[in-house]
């Protein structure tokens, strides 16, 4: 069969260094998102297990398999995790969860945890769709703003893009920054669209690191459009997928001249960790 | 309790249809609520307004522009498919351009018996507005009573005026339900009421609305009201957005649409002069982004409802490429934050992405959700 290079590497992790049977507090998110799940498993507001795998077709399937693998090796089962929010696109099919709550809300949430309290501005940067927003010092949303109906400049397109050009996604970013100079920009970020164009450049002679450079510039163009309508407050990150193309990332600081705060944690899991917060936050409200 | 008006809004054409053979008289289809309906009305003509059917359709596009807005086409669409033949004809008062081409486009492809422009003023804030309408509708009345070849007498243009101001009060009644704490009536609801208004003859809605507000009082809705949402904007009649954002955790307490409040919250003062009487009330009614201007005069007026509905937040909804609307939104926008009152932008088209537009509702509303997860 022939490689999918599109295809990215499903993977959990858990922290050796917790006893979860010390714990008083376990909660649990779970984020179904149109192209990827993760499962978060905290204990007493520490992140203890995570699981990161490609969402199929089959969302309540999806949501039971990330928790399932999260779960894997810790001595957990489901029966012990106390609440369960469920995040993200297919959010009211996760079977086990006792509540959903948007991913907008979870990201931010998230994020806060990730990147501390002084985030102000966050871009999702998810599988299908994009999301600027906007959080206070707690990682309550104040404002947030949606891209269009498409999935044009997303997670989903780059795995076009790099299906396209016989590229591993992981390297997309970083083979985008080995050519001569800097391309223009495809013209448009839209799927379809910027294949067509690709293919163009591609029997124009042009190399294949170019071609990614030029999607990777529309598409920090497209976010740059984006947060311009809602404006960028200090201090800003990334959370999703994309974060971790460092194609997008570096061309985005660049365009906007702000700074992009890093992390050590797992982007992609922001929305399904900020999910286990509020689970938790929900299990000591219901103890009061 | 709001069967009846149900009943009307999603059978309109039967009533239409109905009502024809019981009384034997004309129907009128409009298209813009800038019309002086009393007019029709007094010459013994029932006006119907003409609305989309919220299907996918392309039997418009050799018809109408495609970057015209999608109520406009849709609104075409209905008439290219037949689907209001029982009508003897239509009428439109100048608003925007886009309604006016789907008023065009049916004059010409689906011809009908009488056909009316009638020349509303853009610039209603002119000193000269009045004199200028009155004398336009001079001449329509003319030309319906040259149509119907029966004269319209001032009798029953004050019933006329009688019917419909009883009417605009008794939906103001209606709405005062809404301010309390615990809604007497839905957004759905209210917006069945008023989206029937539309097409019925007046009398008998007015009847059904006394009868639902006789039993209001002592309704209990039995459900959790959460965040008291205003919706502004175009043209609406989507009952689906509505019920999908009313199951999320919302109530719609009021509206400024033109198919909501706009349609009714003004009355005519009767003065011996009629028609410059009826003038008046269409000059000075809540405009239509289209005529607001200079002044933007409607912003205060929704400051105004939102503060006697107690809102807690604000759905500013408009069809796609509707310039007028774009035009004003930004404004109406920084009015309401400016106040308090934080909102919401989502575009319509003729169906809506209902899981899209969930997402966008679930997240604002979280906006107001509990403190203490924090």
């Amino acid at each position: 069969m022939e490689k999918e290079y599109w295809k990215w590497k499903e993977y959990n992790w858990k922290d050796e260094d917790i006893d979860w049977k010390t714990g008083d507090i376990i909660s649990a998110g779970v984020d179904v998102g149109s192209v990827s799940s993760q499962a978060v498993i905290m204990v007493d507001g520490k992140l203890f297990a995570y699981s990161n795998m490609r969402t199929g077709s089959d969302s309540p399937e999806s949501a039971r398999k990330a928790m399932d693998w999260a779960l894997e090796n810790t001595g957990l089962q489901l029966k012990d995790i106390q609440y369960v929010v469920g995040t993200g696109y297919g959010r009211v099919n996760v079977p086990f969860a006792n509540r959903t709550i948007t991913e907008i809300a979870c990201h931010a949430r998230g994020a806060n945890f990730m990147y501390g309290p002084t985030i102000r501005t966050i871009i999702d940067m998810g599988g299908q769709d994009c999301k600027a927003i906007h959080c206070d010092e707690r990682g309550k949303v104040t404002n947030f703003l949606m891209n269009d109906k498409c999935a044009a400049g997303t997670g989903r397109g780059m795995e076009v893009f790099a299906d396209l050009l016989s590229v591993p996604i992981e390297d997309v970013g970083r083979m985008s920054f080995e050519v001569d100079e800097e391309p223009e920009p495809v013209s448009s970020t839209c799927v379809v669209f910027a294949k067509s164009e690709a293919t163009g450049l591609l029997r124009k002679g042009w190399h294949k690191n170019k071609v990614l450079a030029a999607y990777c510039s529309a598409m920090a163009h497209r976010i740059v459009t984006l947060l311009e309508r809602i404006g960028v407050e200090k201090d800003f990150c990334i959370t999703g997928g994309i974060a971790k193309n460092i194609g997008v990332v570096k061309r985005l600081q660049k365009e906007l001249g702000v700074d992009i705060l890093e992390t050590t944690y797992d982007t992609q899991i922001a929305g399904a960790l900020g999910a286990a917060l509020f689970a938790k936050a929900l299990i000591e409200k219901s103890r009061k | 309790m709001f069967e009846k008006f149900i009943d009307w809004e999603k059978n309109r054409h039967k009533y239409a249809k109905d009502w024809k053979k019981r009384t034997g008289g004309k129907v009128v289809g409009y298209f813009c609520t800038y019309v002086p309906e009393e007019i029709l009305y007094a010459g013994g003509i029932l006006p119907v307004r003409i609305l989309g059917s919220h299907e996918p359709q392309d039997i418009t596009e050799p018809y109408i522009f495609g970057m015209f807005c999608p109520f406009c086409r849709d609104c075409l669409a209905q008439g290219l498919q037949g689907r209001y033949d029982y009508l003897d004809g239509i009428m439109i008062s100048q608003s925007c351009l886009h309604i006016r081409q789907a008023f065009t486009s049916w004059q010409k492809h689906i011809p009908v018996d009488f056909d009316y422009y009638l020349y509303m003023p853009n610039k209603v804030q002119s000193k000269r507005a009045y004199p200028y309408l009155r004398g336009e509708i001079a001449d329509f009345k003319k030309a319906v009573e040259e149509w119907t070849g029966k004269e319209i007498r001032d009798s029953e243009i004050d019933r006329a005026i009688e019917i419909y101001n009883k009417n605009r009060r008794l939906m103001k009644n209606l709405y005062e339900f809404r301010k309390e704490d615990n809604p007497k009536l839905t957004g759905l609801e209210a917006m069945e009421v008023v989206i029937s208004n539309q097409m019925t003859d007046k009398e008998e809605h007015n009847k059904a609305l006394e009868e639902v507000l006789k039993n209001l009082p002592e309704r209990d809705l039995n459900r959790e009201t959460g965040v008291r949402l205003m919706i502004i904007g175009s043209e609406d009649d989507d009952t689906e957005f509505i019920k999908m954002v009313e199951s999320i955790g919302a109530t719609f307490v009021v509206d400024d649409h033109c198919t909501g409040t706009r349609y009714f919250w003004n009355e005519v003062i009767p003065e011996e002069d009629r028609l410059m009487a009826l003038a008046k009330r269409y000059i000075d009614r809540i405009p239509c982004p289209s005529k607001d201007w200079e002044d933007r005069l409607r912003i205060p007026h929704i400051l105004n409802l939102a503060k006697e509905f107690k809102v807690d937040g604000a759905i500013i909804i408009q069809q796609k490429f509707c310039d007028p609307h774009e035009l004003d939104i930004p404004a109406i926008k920084k009015a309401l934050e400016e106040n308090g009152i934080p909102t919401l932008f989502l575009e319509f088209d003729v169906t809506v992405p209902i899981g899209q537009f969930k997402i966008r509702c679930e997240a604002f509303f979280e906006m107001f959700m509990e403190e203490d997860l924090f």
